[in-house]
């Protein structure tokens, strides 16, 4: 035991916590010689360009790649004709978001500057940029709607025919992620002050210093093996596998090493494409976003609005939280849910309020579509909510550090999602907060504790 | 494929650049000419970097042939009868180390980071798309004059009119001359990040007082405030006697706001870089009126 | 229009490279050489991953043509490995865990070789100054800075020495 412990780098006793453990590839990082997947060399490999929609919106009419075929150095280029089976990313299936919709390569619309049409693999980079600028793509220019307001403006231009009013609609039918605990309208009701407010976040570029890029490999015994620096290893293969039509079973990743991340390296961009050109070409193909490709065609974190309404008794109490959010997943769903998901299981924040409601909405917009980024969809939640605070606080002439330990949650509170709380330590994180800046709190606020209310009654409410 | 030609002597450039004429690019340190080079950019995706934003006589990833300077012998760094003499090929470490005006070697510590320093230099930094060109605005306000070598001998024109007739080089850029300044320089730089951080803009003045306090002559010069550094010539004249104190300052600035152009790029949009050479301007200003004389 | 061959020395190996106009040092390294610590994040100067010393002083391989580099000494972190000083910082990053993702630690440690070559007692600003052009994403500025300040005072201790 002590041994594996010592092999894991974790200190005697096999005890992890609180020990410092070192990181595992460290003494590599510091002499440089970590291998990242382009450092490994494979011989006669090709390099990938994409070619990408200049314009956000627009119907395809043709697609000549005529001259690119021609082009100097290219061995493969490749198409929507050339994805087989469903033709769209359609491994997000898994965590609920169906159908899948986006296509690994345009077929007959484009909604967002950028993506892609055609694919070329050549003997060098530069061959392969100069013939992806030979594609030429004819298009029917449409409307485009840039953000949530846009998008869901009545007559709005829409970007898919099965998902109206540009609102994505969860398998079960709803239009949102939705909380739904006690009754807001009776809190309202109770309350001494309502405040309302709308928050918005932009979107933010990962921007890993290894930008995101692999190599795929045919091998002699009818396998393939992609170097990648994915951070989601085992359903890239899963999704690569089934986008190729290939068995899982010949697929093998080979990566955990990345260079940096944040999220922008979960969403599969790359591996599948360089897979069917390897496949296509029978040769090994890198794929690898340029530094202009990491900050203009990549996910991105989503651009959220979070609109919140609460109310709020004379004494700080909180009685009810409405909220309802719009993020702007851009033109595809990726795994926006997902983030849709977090960002509702995060309300109301870490504060008990007997009363919420939240909807949460996926939104389609001509933008670059975004994707998980640290924390995905709870940064804009806590970003809203904290605001939220202070203004709240503001509203009743409150000091906002004693608003939030009179709403801080406790163990034994019940959650709006249901859950009962029971590792709560808000309480003591901001009077530790409190002790480290010299905040002057109150005696009956440096007496609380996660552990008990301090109020008359327990603040359990039913739902 | 660029041919790489590394001349030994300045005629041996210039033959050089008679032979090839536009299909040679003239490289200092290369770290705007490189950029430029290998931008992957260039190959129709319509994204335009920094160094692509406006019209460059010669394209450097279309170039037959790329000239560095290295061996020409214009990294000297001089200053003799009132004149300074700074070569081209003078690297912005070696001019931030210099014994050269205080304020042109803060100028050319606020040029990127440390290995950018090592390669960047003062001829480059006259050509540098904006809103790079920190030194060059220094020197400006400097009224500082390059000097070219040509087939029919060495040109100088003032750096002012270069950028107003639209900053075309009359020959290899060799050095450049500059009386050593009187009065006060100040330079300030509006950035995000205290160290390497890319320019929004730079103001670099010169203010020469009479006794009394009044303004004698005053050079504003902005750089990331237009297609080239440029100076704020209304903004100067009403400097002219009166003394460096709120009023006069704060009509400076907003002479000088109104009169700037600023692009947007990602570093900074225009809206923004316009009212920070309004702020940078009464800031430099001030500091020009708090100073010792050099 | 030919490649021109440039010979220079890289690590203390004589090489002979072809280069034409627009090769960077950093293509050579990387590509021809296989010295994988020159890191390749931005191929625009703006990153720092690909830091490297030229005759001792640092530079940014991306940036630099290398048709110019005829005699040059180029050192990278591979050639840096076996001087005692590389290795009091490398062990000052691994005691700050200095070092997340790792991709953007050889530049540092070189950035951090060529301050500490010129200014063995570096203020904390001259050690912010000295790594401001190598971008760090994931560990974050702090413990680098500490780890640049204790590598200093080891040497100057004669730690490394």
């Amino acid at each position: 035991m002590k041994a594996k412990a010592e092999m894991d780098g974790i200190g005697g006793g096999g005890h992890a916590v609180g020990q410092p453990i070192k990181q595992r590839e460290l003494d590599s990082h510091v002499k440089g010689q970590t291998l990242y997947y382009e450092d490994v060399k494979v011989p006669r490999m090709l390099h990938l360009k994409i070619h990408r929609s200049p314009v956000a919106h627009a119907r395809i009419l043709n697609i000549d790649t005529s001259k690119a075929e021609q082009s100097d150095g290219v061995v493969a280029v490749l198409t929507y004709r050339d994805v087989p089976a469903t033709k769209v990313w359609s491994h997000f299936e898994a965590i609920g978001a169906a159908p899948g919709a986006e296509p690994i390569l345009a077929v007959d619309k484009i909604r967002w500057k950028g993506e892609p049409i055609a694919a070329v693999a050549a003997e060098t980079l530069s061959q392969a940029e100069d013939a992806a600028a030979k594609i030429k793509v004819t298009y029917e220019k449409l409307p485009s709607v840039f953000d949530v307001d846009e998008a869901l403006a009545p007559g709005a231009p829409e970007l898919f025919d099965c998902w109206p009013g540009n609102h994505y609609v969860f398998p079960d039918d709803h239009k949102a992620a939705q909380i739904r605990f006690g009754d807001v309208e009776k809190g309202f009701a109770e309350a001494d002050h309502l405040v309302e407010h709308v928050y918005r976040t932009r979107p933010i570029e990962q921007a890993p210093i290894e930008t995101a890029g692999c190599v795929a490999v045919p091998g002699s015994d009818g396998r393939y093996t992609i170097y990648t620096n994915s951070q989601a290893l085992s359903t890239t293969r899963n999704s690569a596998a089934e986008i190729a039509g290939l068995p899982v079973a010949r697929l093998r990743l080979v990566g955990g090493t990345a260079g940096g991340g944040f999220g922008g390296k979960v969403d599969m961009a790359i591996e599948p494409m360089a897979l069917l050109a390897a496949m296509k070409s029978k040769r090994p193909v890198k794929y690898r976003f340029t530094r202009e490709d990491e900050m203009t065609v990549s996910s991105t974190r989503a651009a959220w609005r979070v609109s919140i309404k609460d109310g709020v008794m004379r004494d700080g109490r909180i009685t009810a939280r409405h909220v309802i959010t719009h993020q702007d997943i851009g033109a595809y769903l990726r795994n926006s849910i997902y983030g849709a998901f977090k960002h509702a299981s995060h309300m109301p924040g870490p504060y008990t309020v007997p009363n919420v409601w939240a909807d949460v909405y996926c939104v389609f917009t001509n933008r670059t579509p975004s994707a998980a980024m640290r924390g995905f969809g709870v940064m804009p939640a806590s970003f809203a909510i904290e605001m939220q605070m202070d203004r709240v606080a503001k509203a009743i002439h409150m000091d906002p550090w004693q608003f939030r330990l009179k709403n801080a949650f406790r163990n034994g509170d019940m959650k709006a999602h249901r859950r009962e709380v029971w590792d709560a330590a808000l309480v003591e994180t901001i009077q530790a907060a409190a002790r480290l800046t010299a905040k002057d709190l109150p005696e009956e606020y440096r007496q609380m504790s996660s552990a008990k209310r301090p109020l008359s009654a327990p603040r359990i409410a039913g739902g | 494929m660029a041919e790489y030609l590394l001349p030994d002597t300045l005629a041996e450039a210039g033959e050089m650049m008679a032979a090839h004429g536009r299909s040679l690019a003239i490289m200092a340190g290369g770290t705007s000419a490189m950029r430029c080079g290998t931008c992957r950019g260039r190959r129709g995706r319509g994204i335009a970097c920094i160094e692509c934003a406006g019209p460059r006589l010669v394209s450097v990833p279309n170039s037959a042939y790329v000239m560095g300077i290295q061996r020409l012998g214009l990294d000297r760094l001089e200053a003799d009868n009132g004149v300074l003499n700074i070569g081209a090929g003078v690297t912005m470490r070696n001019l931030a180390a210099s014994d050269m005006p205080a304020a042109l070697c803060q100028a050319a510590r606020r040029v990127g980071g440390p290995a950018l320093r090592n390669m960047a230099t003062v001829g480059g930094n006259i050509f540098a798309r904006q809103p790079y060109g920190t030194v060059a605005a220094m020197l400006l306000a400097m009224d500082a004059v390059p000097v070219f070598t040509g087939p029919d001998g060495s040109r100088e024109v003032a750096l002012a009119e270069f950028y107003t007739s639209g900053a075309i080089a009359a020959g290899l850029l060799t050095h450049i001359e500059c009386p050593h300044p009187q009065g006060r320089l100040v330079f300030v730089k509006c950035a995000r990040q205290r160290f390497a951080g890319p320019t929004v803009i730079t103001v670099a003045v010169r203010i020469e007082l009479e006794t009394g306090g009044k303004v004698a002559a005053a050079r504003i010069a902005l750089g990331g405030a237009g297609e080239t550094p440029l100076r704020a010539e209304a903004a100067e004249q009403l400097l002219i006697g009166e003394k460096l104190e709120a009023p006069a300052i704060e009509a400076a600035a907003a002479a000088a706001k109104a009169a700037c152009a600023p692009a947007d790029d990602p570093v900074a949009s225009a809206w923004y870089r316009r009212r920070m050479v309004g702020v940078y301007v009464a800031r430099a200003l001030e500091q020009a009126g708090e100073g010792e004389a050099p | 229009m030919t490649a021109k061959r440039v010979s220079l020395t890289v690590n203390g190996r004589g090489e002979n490279i072809a280069a034409d106009g627009l090769t960077t040092l950093q293509q050579v390294l990387r590509e021809a050489l296989d010295y994988n610590s020159v890191k390749d994040g931005c191929t625009q100067g703006s990153c720092g991953a690909c830091s490297v010393l030229v005759d001792g002083e640092l530079r940014i391989a991306c940036l630099l043509p290398a048709g110019g580099l005829q005699g040059a000494e180029v050192t990278t972190l591979e050639g840096l490995n076996a001087r005692n000083s590389t290795s009091v910082i490398q062990q000052s990053f691994v005691e700050h865990s200095a070092a997340q993702c790792g991709f953007c630690t050889s530049g540092m440690i070189v950035s951090a070789q060529a301050l500490l070559d010129e200014n063995p007692a570096p203020s904390r600003d001259e050690i912010m100054e000295a790594i401001s052009g190598n971008m760090c994403r994931c560990t974050g500025y702090l413990p680098i800075v500490e780890a640049v300040a204790s590598a200093a005072r080891k040497l100057a201790k004669g730690d490394g020495a």
